[in-house]
């Protein structure tokens, strides 16, 4: 048992802060709490590339490091920490990729693996999954892939498309069985489809924030070339119930507002105690240590979850566990920084009048805040997840 | 990054774990709660022939030489079948301050008759008010000269003082030169009154009166003044000591919890299929992982000797909370059965509120990490 890091993963922990640190220096992006994945830089995309950071646990055959999910944990952790912009390549890295590499095509994985990997053009991804009538229960899509020859035509409605509106490609999730004898988990098939497709209109959604994060995507007999369909048909479901594990085991989940904690502690360390009430400070003290417990316990989780990954282990349970725990948290970070700044938390950035930077990230964080709880499977469904297949507790 | 135990600590793990299962069922727990010596003589002989008593100690003294996190793994079986022994006050506490104070000659003198289970030791170290006083000591001891010193003081819960050889105590020593904390050993002829106490658990645990204690001054152990500093030295080995019972114990919580709702049927299925159960049990997982990750995380780096008070610190405050939060809700699962006498729950809701109180509890940790901090 180590809970310390390898002498090569601190050289390489180091390699990254150094890189971040000079991209910052240079102004290629600043540190701020924004979005679900930090803003999108094909240009930065690019860099990681260069050096081999995207698709970083990829094996070397599709252009990957073929490196320990640990190493990668120790990459994205150090992203998260100065909110580098990854938006471009992330979901691709994340999911796609390794979706690709179990259930695609031949064809699927010479085209598309190498081109994520060197983050090129048009290669960002979007996730097609939920729709109006099927969130949670994922699984009752309602979106129709129908064969016609060569091609399914593609009918439906989706919804909270982050990034639909940029993204190249979508993952889709849609329903390829019409048999109503059949369990709703046995309906669906996955596919790749180009964003340009003739019959599909992106709306934009504004979220609570004002800001356009993500999407409708209307399907109207969208034509899409069978290759396209990844893994088999009908088994779309199980598929992603695989590729989710990655989607949830991950850090950004306990660092996506990581500057608003960072520089609470600094905030905090740097109140002076006489302007306070004792009562207050008391407070704020034992305040901060939770969190600073759960944030430790959060990144244990992270890495735990990361080793287990790297030692083959199934992970549905311990990835879900790790994100609902974290993503709670990060919730209470946002709750607790209002409090302790007070009322002048409230003000944003576009009044003309800023108190600091650290205010204007952290009411935008607080408006982000209900998001980190529902975004790729709620609290709730995380602890089913948790109950039932880790537990071995009956379907409910 | 490497979460695997090693070959030897699973192997230690897996004995312990059979023969406590086989030795320590919660009948035992409970006859020992009700027996005057409160454990078994047998047993702890055994225990010293399984290598139990001396794991932490040097191989001079006859232990084997294991880490820290080893010590742990043990503790955690041992909180989970909640074994009624002296360990805890003998192996973990007055041993370790034996082996922090003595020179060659006094760990001589104690830790090879300790490790083979023949001389039981313990350490009290509250004060009346309940309070760890060792930098303070409320107990005190005055040199007469000539070699005579007496004690004077209450301590309270001092664990299996009825049966102790000898009691440690961190007392306040004023001589004519100087004065400050310095251990004592009490022992049985001593002449200090032991009165039972009858607390929230079965454990045996005593209220020691020293009330004009004759003392020698041969019985300070270690350097006068120093005792302090010696509790200071054991006491995160005895805080991630306690983490690692607690991670027992809550374990055995979560698991017996959840085998009964899967068996428990009401409105014509288990009441593990309901969903608001399974909230529960999932919450009682994520708190059992969380605090074996962190009771880990503090005992593998205080084994490798990496500075780790903060993390200490987080395992207490966490795994403190967690075992107590978890007790509460494994009640609440378990129904009116749990709050039966012939039900085991109640001894482990009992063991987790005691365990909060020992060393320091959640909010008494979080101010250490404030601390750590720069609060």
């Amino acid at each position: 048992m180590r809970f310390t890091f390898t002498e090569e993963q601190n050289r390489f922990r180091q390699e990254v802060r150094d890189f971040l640190e000079a991209e910052l220096e240079a102004g290629t992006f600043n540190v701020s709490s924004a979005g679900l994945v930090g803003p999108v830089s094909r240009e930065f995309s690019r860099k990681m590339a260069e050096r081999g950071w995207i698709g970083i646990t990829w094996p070397r055959e599709y252009g990957g490091q073929g490196r320990g999910y640990v190493d990668k944990m120790i990459l994205m952790e150090e992203l998260f920490k100065v909110q580098a912009p990854v938006g471009y390549h992330f979901s691709a890295d994340r999911q796609v990729g390794p979706a690709l590499m179990h259930f695609g095509s031949d064809w699927q994985k010479d085209y598309f693996l190498p081109r994520i990997v060197r983050a090129e053009d048009d290669i960002e991804f979007c996730l097609l999954f939920s729709e109006p009538n099927a969130g949670s229960d994922l699984a009752s899509v309602a979106t129709k892939a129908e064969k016609d020859g060569d091609f399914y035509v593609i009918n439906g409605q989706k919804v909270w498309t982050s990034r639909g509106h940029s993204a190249a490609y979508g993952w889709l999730l849609a329903r390829t069985s019409f048999d109503s004898s059949v369990p709703n988990h046995r309906t669906c098939s996955e596919f790749i489809v180009h964003m340009k497709t003739p019959g599909i209109t992106v709306r934009p959604l504004i979220n609570i924030v004002g800001e356009h994060s993500f999407n409708e995507v209307f399907f109207d007999d969208a034509r899409i070339h069978k290759k396209y369909l990844v893994g088999k048909e009908n088994e779309g479901f199980k598929q992603i119930m695989a590729q989710v594990d990655y989607e949830r085991g991950g850090i950004e989940r306990l660092m996506q507002n990581y500057p608003v904690y960072d520089r609470l502690r600094k905030y905090v360390a740097h109140l002076k105690n006489d302007d306070l009430e004792p009562e207050r400070y008391a407070w704020m003290k034992d305040s901060m240590a939770q969190l600073e417990i759960e944030f430790n316990i959060g990144r244990l989780l992270c890495y735990y979850t990361a080793w287990m990954v790297d030692q083959g282990k199934t992970v549905s349970s311990q990835a879900a566990m790790t994100k609902a725990f974290c993503t709670q948290y990060e919730q209470r970070v946002n709750d607790v920084a209002m409090r302790i700044l007070g009322p002048i938390s409230q003000i944003r950035k576009v009044s003309g009048w800023s108190p600091s930077p650290f205010i204007e990230d952290l009411v935008e964080s607080y408006l982000w805040g209900p998001s980190y709880t529902l975004q790729g499977g709620s609290v709730e469904v995380l602890k089913n997840i948790v109950a039932q297949r880790g537990l071995g507790l009956p379907r409910n | 990054m490497d979460f695997s135990l090693n070959e030897e600590t699973i192997l230690l793990r897996s004995s312990a774990r059979r023969y406590l299962k086989e030795h320590c069922p919660t009948s035992f727990v409970r006859e020992m709660a009700k027996d005057e010596q409160g454990f078994s003589r047998a047993m702890w002989k055994e225990m010293a022939e399984l290598g139990w008593l001396g794991l932490s100690y040097e191989e001079t003294y006859g232990g084997t030489g294991g880490s820290l996190l080893d010590l742990a793994i043990l503790m955690e079986e041992m909180g989970k079948a909640l074994l009624p022994s002296p360990f805890f006050c003998c192996i973990v506490l007055a041993g370790l301050v034996i082996n922090e104070a003595g020179n060659a000659q006094l760990k001589e003198d104690y830790l090879p008759q300790m490790i083979r289970g023949e001389k039981i030791l313990t350490l009290a170290s509250l004060d009346e008010r309940g309070r760890y006083d060792h930098r303070v000591p409320k107990t005190e001891v005055r040199d007469h000269g000539d070699g005579l010193c007496v004690m004077n003081g209450t301590r309270i819960l001092v664990p299996y003082a009825h049966v102790a050889e000898e009691i440690l105590v961190c007392a306040d020593y004023t001589d004519s030169k100087k004065h400050g904390p310095t251990i004592f050993r009490t022992l049985r002829e001593s002449g200090q009154k032991i009165l039972p106490a009858e607390t929230l658990t079965g454990e045996k645990l005593s209220i020691v009166l020293y009330e004009d204690t004759k003392l020698s001054s041969t019985d300070v152990l270690g350097s006068p003044g120093q005792g302090s500093s010696y509790i200071e030295k054991i006491l995160p080995k005895a805080v991630i000591c306690k983490c690692a019972e607690m991670v027992g114990g809550l374990d055995r919580v979560v698991e017996m919890t959840v085998q009964y709702m899967k068996e428990r049927v009401q409105f014509g299925r288990p009441l593990g299929a309901l969903q608001a159960v399974q909230h529960y049990c999932a919450d009682m997982a994520t708190y059992l992982e969380s605090s074996r990750l962190i009771a880990y995380q503090a005992a593998s780096l205080l084994s490798e000797c990496i500075s780790c008070e903060k993390e200490i610190a987080i395992a207490k405050a966490w795994c403190s909370d967690a075992y107590k939060k978890c007790s509460w809700i494994a009640h609440q699962l378990h129904g009116g059965i749990g709050f039966t006498e012939e039900h085991d729950l109640h001894l482990y809701y009992q063991h987790a509120k005691a365990s909060e109180l020992m060393f320091g509890d959640s909010f008494f940790h979080r101010m250490e990490v404030a601390r750590q901090m720069g609060y």
